[in-house]
């Protein structure tokens, strides 16, 4: 038997909110989360610009564990705040981003200073474990089924629902919390990604720097932040009276097997991730309302997945609302899946497509319907969420109304 | 989780063979497995450790490339590793009197080194690899970083066989850890670990439906008969020690080897024929315990 797999809790911390109405409201209104680098200094690096969290509070040193733990708070008082917790052992599913080091720490072993000795201390010192989140999201909120972590960089979060959707589904588990978590603003990140020249070096008007399917699209900009759903079986929502958001209805994933930091020019493994996530959903193509792009803006990947977005929909694709949220959040690589998916459900609950910000120069590789600009009222109960990675590892979330 | 005999209220035994096995430990060449030697220079120890075991595995199940989209790949990473060369040189250019200069390294250090070269160090780069050398396409999933994560991709992989989404699973885990970085990590355990004991290895097994596999003619090299995987969250470094052992014919040898993720397949791997165990206790607070009949 296979379970129906319900979104009865969200929460997250994003560059344009900290709440999921925040999110929500920003995202409608065609806020940009984008500005200088001001957590570090970046110096004379190309990119000088992030979608940073503005966070008023203490923030641990691998910000996204700080994160990680906001979002799974709010998402588990959304779940409980009809009084009931879900049926059953909890379980993890998280998307993470790589673990953070610290040049400054290594100066410092290199001048001979001591390590520090405290246990708190000495975790974070030089290098803080990613798994680090894992204890303290389990141990903070009593999820006593084994956790899954997903470390397929950019497609991770997808990943982290999908595969949480799947145990579900399937009967593995009872409920989970799902998502990703991932801060890359820091001078190895940043450094990293212009070194490969993914990132855009627009830092004059960072605002407009984000430019998912326009001609005068010049890459990527970094964000960070946290997204984490709570997913549970249908019927056990339905019994204990809790709202639900939407459903997770199919999820696919796929290698493109070719490039380490290109796309297969085809689109093939996009195409396989999308059409995987509706097959197992039993969905068809021309029942998708609108579709949640991965949309970097980078040269090479907006062209691939519009050519796959085609292939999938046909005729059809030039019809749906594509949006982008990088537009205005930047690409929050382990987490952005995850931010995405709660960007989708906000939209889809509303009944409103969000924009594609600074889509102002047509590309003409980049042909669909990306709602530029303005968010758009528009109905939709099948939803497709994309995410690509670097190393060609694909992944599509299909999501359904909670009363479709 | 369990999966094991059929009792009342619970799953049957997923009907799930390993057809193929391979492991590495230690310095090996991928050069004999490359479908595409441009990208050799791109690969790191982890990336030629989890190629060379996954060709010994796909080998060993009488398959080859292109197992394309009915196979997936299930692999569980250790920590991210970081050689000392490279991190020295990212240094010594950085520095202005002893201290990180963001000034220097934003003008000298991240331009001394290849860009492409600092995927050699990413977590799914080993999936990468292997995907790209043998042409998968199925789905996937990517964990991190001990023997717990192991377990889960594993449970994902026989899933994912059950449910008929693949036809082929090919589930391992790799480990880079004689680096600064990983041992760096290891030496602020309580109680420390030891260089010595920190092993670079990986392992593969290619898993399939029982049936099928006897229908194409493979050789069944083991099957799984007991699965268990348990959790209690740890408060992080409270001092939890590894208790992870091996076990034959019901005698139980504790592990002086760190394998990481990889000590399951490498315990299948090294196994003769008989029934094995593999149980471990993980810093992390998995336990988890398997029973194989290896033939």
């Amino acid at each position: 038997m296979r379970h129906r797999v319900a979104v009865t809790g969200m929460g997250v911390v994003s560059p344009i909110g900290r709440t999921c109405a925040e999110f929500r409201d920003a995202l409608f209104a065609a806020r940009s989360g984008i500005g200088p680098i001001t957590t570090f200094d970046p110096a004379t690096l190309p990119t000088r610009i992030a979608a940073e969290v503005k966070w008023d509070g203490d923030v641990m040193r691998d910000r996204k564990i700080s994160f990680a733990l906001d979002a799974a708070r709010q998402a588990m008082a959304d779940a409980t705040s009809g009084g009931t917790r879900p049926s059953g052992d909890g379980g993890l599913s998280l998307g993470l981003g790589l673990e953070l080091f610290s040049m400054d720490d290594l100066a410092a072993k290199r001048r001979g200073e001591r390590a520090p000795e405290t246990i708190a201390e000495r975790l974070l010192y030089l290098q803080t474990p990613s798994d680090l989140c894992v204890s303290m999201l389990a141990g903070r909120f009593e999820l006593r089924a084994p956790p899954i972590t997903h470390v397929s960089a950019c497609a991770a979060g997808t990943d982290a629902i999908g595969s949480a959707f799947r145990m579900i589904a399937s009967g593995r588990r009872r409920w989970m919390m799902a998502g990703g978590a991932d801060s890359m603003i820091n001078p190895l990140g940043v450094a990293g990604f212009c070194s490969i020249g993914a990132t855009s070096t627009a830092n004059a008007d960072p605002p407009r720097a984000s430019r998912p399917f326009d001609r005068q699209r010049s890459g990527f900009v970094l964000g960070e932040g946290a997204g984490m759903l709570i997913l549970e079986r249908l019927e056990d929502a339905h019994a204990r009276r809790a709202d639900v958001h939407a459903e997770i209805a199919g999820y696919g994933a796929s290698f493109d097997a070719h490039g380490i930091s290109e796309p297969h020019p085809d689109g093939r493994g996009a195409y396989q991730a999308m059409a995987r996530a509706l097959q197992d959903a039993g969905v068809d193509a021309d029942r998708i309302d609108c579709i949640n792009a991965h949309g970097t803006a980078t040269p090479k990947n907006d062209p691939v997945e519009t050519l796959a977005i085609k292939r999938l929909c046909a005729a059809r694709a030039y019809r749906i609302p594509v949006c982008a949220t990088k537009s205005m959040i930047g690409h929050l690589i382990a987490a952005a899946g995850a931010v995405e998916a709660i960007a989708a459900i906000a939209g889809m609950k509303a009944g409103v497509a969000h924009p594609t910000i600074n889509l102002e120069y047509p590309d003409p590789a980049c042909d669909l319907d990306y709602v530029p600009r303005t968010a758009r009222t528009h109905p939709q109960r099948f939803v497709l969420s994309n995410s690509f990675a670097f190393g060609g590892q694909n992944a599509s979330l299909v999501l359904r109304r909670a009363d479709g | 989780m369990t999966i094991g005999p059929s009792t009342p209220g619970e799953r049957a035994l997923p009907d799930v063979a390993v057809t193929g096995m391979g492991a590495v430990c230690g310095a090996c060449d991928a050069g004999p497995h490359l479908r595409f030697r441009k990208l050799r220079k791109f690969m790191g120890k982890q990336d030629v450790l989890a190629l060379v075991a996954a060709a010994r595995a796909v080998q060993a199940a009488g398959l080859e490339a292109p197992l394309g989209e009915r196979c997936g790949l299930y692999a569980a990473v250790g920590y991210i590793p970081f050689a000392t060369d490279d991190i020295n040189r990212l240094l010594d250019a950085s520095l202005d009197r002893e201290q990180f200069s963001m000034t220097r390294f934003a003008a000298n250090a991240f331009g001394a080194i290849n860009p492409l070269l600092t995927f050699r160090v990413l977590p799914n780069m080993p999936a990468f690899h292997v995907s790209l050398n043998f042409d998968i396409q199925g789905p996937y999933a990517v964990s991190y970083p001990g023997i717990g994560q192991f377990y889960s991709v594993l449970e994902e992989a026989i899933a994912a066989l059950e449910s008929r989404i693949i036809d082929v699973a090919l589930v391992g885990a790799v480990a880079d850890q004689r680096n600064f970085l990983v041992e760096h990590h290891f030496s602020r355990m309580t109680p420390p670990v030891e260089p010595e004991r920190l092993e670079d290895a990986a392992a593969f097994l290619v898993l399939e439906r029982r049936v099928e596999a006897i229908g194409r003619g493979a050789t069944l090299r083991a099957r799984l008969l007991e699965y268990r995987l348990e959790y209690s969250a740890v408060e992080p470094f409270a001092g939890r020690a590894p208790s992870e052992c091996f076990a034959r014919d019901g005698v139980c040898v504790p592990a002086f080897r760190e394998l990481g993720p990889v000590s399951l397949g490498l315990a299948l791997t090294e196994s003769a024929r008989g029934r094995v165990t593999h149980r471990a206790r993980s810093r992390d607070g998995f336990t988890a315990d398997s029973t194989w009949e290896v033939a």
